[in-house]
């Protein structure tokens, strides 16, 4: 980083919060995903008025800023990729308020989703997408990504429970978007546009979020079926019972036999297991929702049908679950994990797609994910080492992508674009729709400054 | 193509299996202390990953992180993909002294235990008003910790042992050492023969050790195998104490921290239970417990290399026994007494003892 420019930031944020070295150059070259690329500095921002400061020096000078959280997104969304300035907001992490009797927490973005969680738990309150990264990930991370998790079929993403934000715009002003009311149609909704916006529009400097209570009852089965379609079949049916389970997960083949070879649990490897899980505040509310299901699993020919009867035996089953992206990481030493979403109906296909994919390409795909809201994450495993093992992974994804497109979905439901998935952006999005993005993205930030290179924005003829 | 660097030859495969989830953010220490990501566990495989890729070499920029690691082994418990990055670090800490880049205070540690008997260099060592080298039953064996450091928490051990009349005789002893294998060096020869002659001497059954990480290296390292060859075992104090009665109680609000070096390295979680129930009817546990217990940042080093950051992982460990409401917090390595002691703020009203002067008082004062 140039001297002149090093001692403005300097300036702003103090010497302690300012880093050019080795080591953080390197940790700061990564997040999740298998992209990296070196930055030139970073900093660490501690309120407002500092990020501010920082975006108005970094868009006179034209130089990246890449706004960044814990780093455990999976696309590629806090890597550096045209270098610049790493602006690390994980010491911004202050519950400002919680609010109960208005259903709202009030945090800054640094806030870990957990911690969040603790500080709710007492009042018998939750934050619901429950990202299965958050032990670390931060909010405004969760934010940036729209972030989803186990309980999506139930209780949506992070999207439907922003109700407002503080957003630092690349030239420095400070927006507020929203309200601290439950409802508002008060001009357009611009928190929405910067959630999952993936840090390109703005720095989100705090986060009204609203919170529910906390069901305090849950039921769980699994069922096994020796066919996608059975499989597909209940799902479907589910879906007509009226019954919402809060979780409803479906492991394939390869998952399950994974499971098997790393761990005790011996499940049955059959094409596909689902796993179901209803919750409200009793326990006859519970298993009358769960004996629903149980009932569709049953009538869709499935192979083995079981109530988890114990605290334990539902930890079992959970575990297994949990442990299918652990245990596939193991494998090989690079993987790749999806988050293809397609509607309900189309499940089944897109595991069964995923599986000629896999033959087609001679590569391995294990697929588990979230069956209740149609979002899949096939795990392509390979060797990084291998450019033709690479190539292979590289042309699986391309096709698992057209397969989700094709089956009505979409490319990303949980983990954004960032990188990853910037070259497909055109195969779902319409040239207008391109378009009109490219416009917003120009209008917010005109000189390009704010995480550059990500969600495909930059290719657009005429627009520069 | 061979590697130049051990760590590569060893753990290749492993470093290429972080998956970058992560996920040891929530429980790495030196992150939690600093929010510094090049310093958590992630950060420094990544490191390691670049200089197999040959991207970056071992060199003295690497030190700050890769000498800043207290081996808690927290990140290993909570790694989806099963990296075991304390062992990993222990062996680039020796490459990195291969190559002439280590932390100038561990190089001093290796130099001080060329010279003298203990880390401290210091000479005159204290006596504990006991004859050493009798005959006994069991050696115990302090540590330099507990020799020079905790003395009044070794005081209190030795009159509790005595109370319990247990056959027991100090030695002469010396550093063990193991220590050295954790920040680049290897145990002193020398001095380990010193420690087992001494031992084998007194013609003990037991070598019962006050510190966990002396009662690792006694069972684990090769160095040491002639204490197992000869039929003596070696155990940590609260395995020794766990089948005594003590009859005393206290109505105070305790709590146990785990010392990493006999909780997540050894497994033992419930021996020191055991006899804290016994004399403590109101025992709390903190909420990160047992196999998830947070460090008290003294371990690996760091707490001679890094002492602020060590001061700060020691504060947010006894956060959460205030958050319990403690009066009294015990612990069962003299280490992390040293290292909690020091970072308790005025404000804090518990106490933080070693379990055995604790119980020693409540002896004493029932007397």
């Amino acid at each position: 980083m140039n001297e002149k420019i090093k001692l403005a930031l300097v300036e702003i944020v103090g010497e302690e919060n300012y880093t050019d070295s080795l080591i953080d150059m390197v940790s700061f070259s990564y997040d999740a995903s298998e992209h990296s690329h070196r930055p030139t500095c970073a900093v660490w921002a501690e309120t407002a008025d500092q990020v501010s400061e920082i975006l108005k020096l970094s868009n006179r000078e034209k130089i990246p800023v890449i706004p960044r959280g814990a780093g455990t997104g999976l696309s590629g969304m806090a890597v550096p990729i045209e270098g610049g300035i790493i602006l690390d907001l994980t010491r911004m992490n202050s519950i400002v308020k919680i609010r109960i009797e208005d259903r709202l927490a009030i945090v800054q973005p640094g806030v870990v989703y957990i911690d969040l969680e603790k500080a709710l738990s007492p009042f018998g309150f939750f934050f619901p997408p429950d990202p299965a990264s958050g032990k670390v990930s931060t909010l405004g991370g969760n934010v940036a990504s729209n972030a989803g998790g186990l309980k999506g079929a139930k209780y949506g993403t992070t999207r439907d429970y922003v109700l407002g934000l503080q957003v630092v715009l690349p030239d420095g002003r400070i927006m507020k978007t929203g309200s601290k009311a439950m409802k508002s149609v008060s001009g357009y909704d611009l928190t929405r546009l910067f959630v999952g916006s993936e840090g390109t529009l703005g720095v989100v400097t705090e986060i009204t979020l609203k919170i529910n209570p906390k069901p305090t009852a849950t039921s769980t089965a699994l069922a096994t079926f020796d066919s996608l379609e059975n499989a597909g079949g209940a799902i479907n049916q589910i879906m007509h019972s009226g019954i919402i389970p809060s979780a409803l997960e479906i492991l394939g083949r390869e998952t399950l036999a994974a499971i098997n070879q790393n761990t005790d649990l011996n499940l049955p490897e059959v094409d596909a297991m689902l796993l179901a899980e209803t919750d409200g505040y009793t326990r006859e509310e519970t298993d009358y929702q769960i004996e629903k299901v149980i009932q569709n699993f049953k009538e869709n020919n499935a192979k083995e049908v079981k109530q988890a009867k114990t605290d334990k035996e539902v930890e079992d089953l959970w575990a297994a679950r949990k442990s299918a992206y652990a245990v596939l990481a193991r494998i090989k030493t690079h993987f790749v994990l999806e988050d293809v979403t397609v509607p309900m109906t189309n499940i089944a296909k897109l595991l069964k797609g995923v599986e000629e994919i896999s033959k087609r390409h001679d590569i391995q795909i294990a697929t588990f994910g979230h069956a209740g809201d149609g979002n899949l994450h096939p795990q392509i495993l390979y060797d990084g080492y291998d450019p033709e093992q690479v190539r292979r992974m590289e042309e699986a994804s391309a096709d698992i992508f057209k397969l989700a497109i094709d089956l009505d979905g979409t490319l990303t439901g949980e983990h954004g674009i960032g990188l990853a998935k910037a070259p497909y952006m055109t195969l779902e999005h319409d040239p207008v729709a391109m378009d009109v993005m490219r416009h917003i993205k120009k209008m917010f930030d005109p000189n390009n400054i704010l995480n550059p290179g990500k969600m495909g924005l930059e290719a657009a003829p005429g627009i520069g | 193509m061979e590697s130049k660097y051990e760590f590569e030859k060893k753990y290749r495969e492993q470093i290429l299996k972080c998956s970058r989830c992560g996920f040891c953010q929530a429980v790495c220490p030196v992150y939690g202390a600093t929010l510094r990501p090049a310093l958590n566990a992630r950060g420094k495989m990544l490191l390691l990953k670049e200089v197999m890729d040959g991207k970056i070499e071992l060199n003295d920029e690497l030190i700050e992180t890769l000498f800043q690691c207290t081996t808690c082994a927290n990140c290993f418990q909570n790694c989806p993909s099963g990296v075991e990055v304390p062992e990993i670090i222990k062996v680039v800490r020796k490459d990195m002294v291969k190559v002439g880049s280590c932390h100038p205070t561990f190089e001093g540690m290796n130099e001080v235990l060329k010279k003298h008997t203990n880390i401290y260099a210091e000479d005159e060592p204290e006596d504990f008003e006991r004859e050493r080298n009798k005959q006994a039953e069991h050696v115990y064996f302090i540590g330099c910790v507990g020799s020079y450091r905790e003395d009044e928490a070794t005081m209190a051990t030795l009159d509790l042992l005595d109370r319990l009349e247990v056959n027991y005789t100090l030695i002469d002893e010396v550093c063990c050492s193991g220590v050295l294998e954790d920040v680049g060096y290897q145990i002193n020869e020398n001095l380990a023969k010193i420690n087992i002659d001494l031992i084998l001497k007194t013609g003990a059954k037991t070598v019962i050790t006050g510190c966990p990480y002396c009662s690792r290296t006694f069972n684990n390292k090769s160095q040491y195998a002639r204490i197992k060859e000869k039929g003596i075992k070696t155990i940590h104090i609260t395995q020794f104490l766990q089948d005594f009665d003590f009859n005393v109680k206290t109505d105070k609000r305790v709590t146990y921290h785990d010392p990493c070096d006999l909780g997540r390295h050894c497994g033992i979680y419930e021996e020191p239970r055991n006899t804290i129930r016994k004399i403590a009817p109101n025992f709390v546990e903190m909420p990160d417990n047992r196999e998830n217990a947070l460090c008290c940042g003294a371990g690996g080093g760091v707490r001679g290399g890094y002492a602020k950051n060590s001061i700060a992982m020691a504060r947010r460990r006894l956060e959460q026994a205030e958050e319990v409401g403690a009066e009294i917090v015990l612990t069962e390595c003299n280490s992390c007494t040293h290292n909690l002691a020091n970072a308790k703020l005025r404000k804090q009203k518990f106490k933080i003892y070693n379990t055995t002067e604790f119980i020693n008082e409540l002896m004493e004062e029932a007397e």
